[in-house]
């Protein structure tokens, strides 16, 4: 058989694997697969983090804690500071713990066997939602109710392009929370979907070479599987580019809505 | 069926195309953090924290074409 025909034989089982298929439970109750890693990701943050809380010293002796204090520190300044400004301080430990859950999320999915939560679009919506919600919350507190809708319109433009101006400030405002759920899900999704497509090439390739397609089909194979690895390195970055770039549009978000021009 | 099948197709076409632009512009704005910065590298943070603002909302155009795949 063409090697080419069994992988688009394949390929739908390789789609159906992504679907939300429930571990316990069916129909309106119960819990899929994505929910489930995404509570054992909820566990692994809460259990890194704490046991480096709970080891803070002066002077960092261990050298986990000073991974996370150098992942804490990163927010904090590259993030924090860089991007909100004056009175960045309250906002750190929800971009940190943000921060945390996402890069941890999508790297427990580059396990293989393991599920990204990030990777249903579900989750991200959640995220972003809540994201959304807390630079809005604290836009309106700074500024009040009025002072807020009327910070769209930047000063000093001429009146009659005010309501334009304003009308597609807030519709960019409205899209905020749709682009950072999507972006997300995007990337994570389409990520593993590529990493799936040439895993089963690899193995499509060689399995027709065993059965006599001959050398060169073998060797095509062991290309296949150069392309694997290489696609799984930049996975590693994206995973982490992902959570950063999550993290600092929230930042750079809070910091628009709070600054007062 | 025939119908269905351009259909979908048309979909996927037109999401790539919808893809271009926001490449571009993506890839411009990178070009311009990179010689920012290596003209000027103590500004590096205030310029990449406008760097991602300006790829994010050059990567929204693109976004909503992956989303109206799904919708249409």
């Amino acid at each position: 058989m063409n090697p080419l025909e069994e992988l688009a034989a394949e390929v739908p089982h390789l789609q159906h694997s992504f679907d939300p298929a429930f571990v316990f439970g069916s129909g309106s109750f119960g819990m899929t697969q994505y929910v489930l890693w995404m509570i054992i990701c909820f566990v692994i943050t809460l259990i890194v983090v704490l046991t480096a809380g709970k080891r803070l010293t002066l002077i960092p002796t261990s050298k986990f804690t000073n991974m996370v204090e150098y992942g804490y520190e990163f927010v904090k300044k590259d993030m924090g500071e860089s991007a909100i400004g004056h009175g960045y301080k309250k906002h750190i430990p929800f971009l940190a713990t943000l921060f945390f859950f996402i890069l941890i999320s999508n790297f427990v999915g580059l396990i293989p066997g393991c599920k990204t939560p990030t990777g249903s679009i579900s989750i991200t919506w959640a995220l972003a939602a809540i994201s959304f919600v807390y630079f809005i919350f604290y836009g309106i507190k700074v500024k009040g109710l009025g002072g807020y809708l009327k910070s769209f319109a930047p000063a000093g433009l001429p009146v009659v392009m005010v309501p334009i101006v304003w009308f597609l400030e807030l519709f960019s405002t409205v899209l905020r929370v749709l682009t950072l759920a999507v972006r997300l899900y995007g990337n994570m999704f389409a990520g593993h979907m590529v990493l799936g497509i040439f895993a089963l090439l690899t193995s499509v390739f060689i399995g027709s070479a065993i059965q006599g397609a001959g050398v060169a089909v073998g060797s095509i194979s062991i290309a296949w599987m150069l392309f694997l690895f290489a696609m799984y390195a930049l996975e590693f970055l994206v995973a982490f580019l992902q959570a950063y770039v999550f993290t600092i549009l929230s930042a750079v978000y809070i910091g628009l809505a709070t600054s007062d021009h | 069926m025939e119908t269905t099948i351009v259909l979908a197709a048309l979909k996927l076409v037109g999401y790539g195309l919808s893809t271009i632009g926001p490449g571009v512009g993506i890839g411009i704005a990178c070009y311009g953090c990179c010689v920012a910065t290596a003209r000027q590298p103590e500004l590096q943070g205030r310029l990449f924290t406008n760097f991602i603002i300006g790829a994010a909302l050059a990567e929204a155009l693109g976004l909503i074409g992956f989303v109206l795949t799904f919708i249409v």
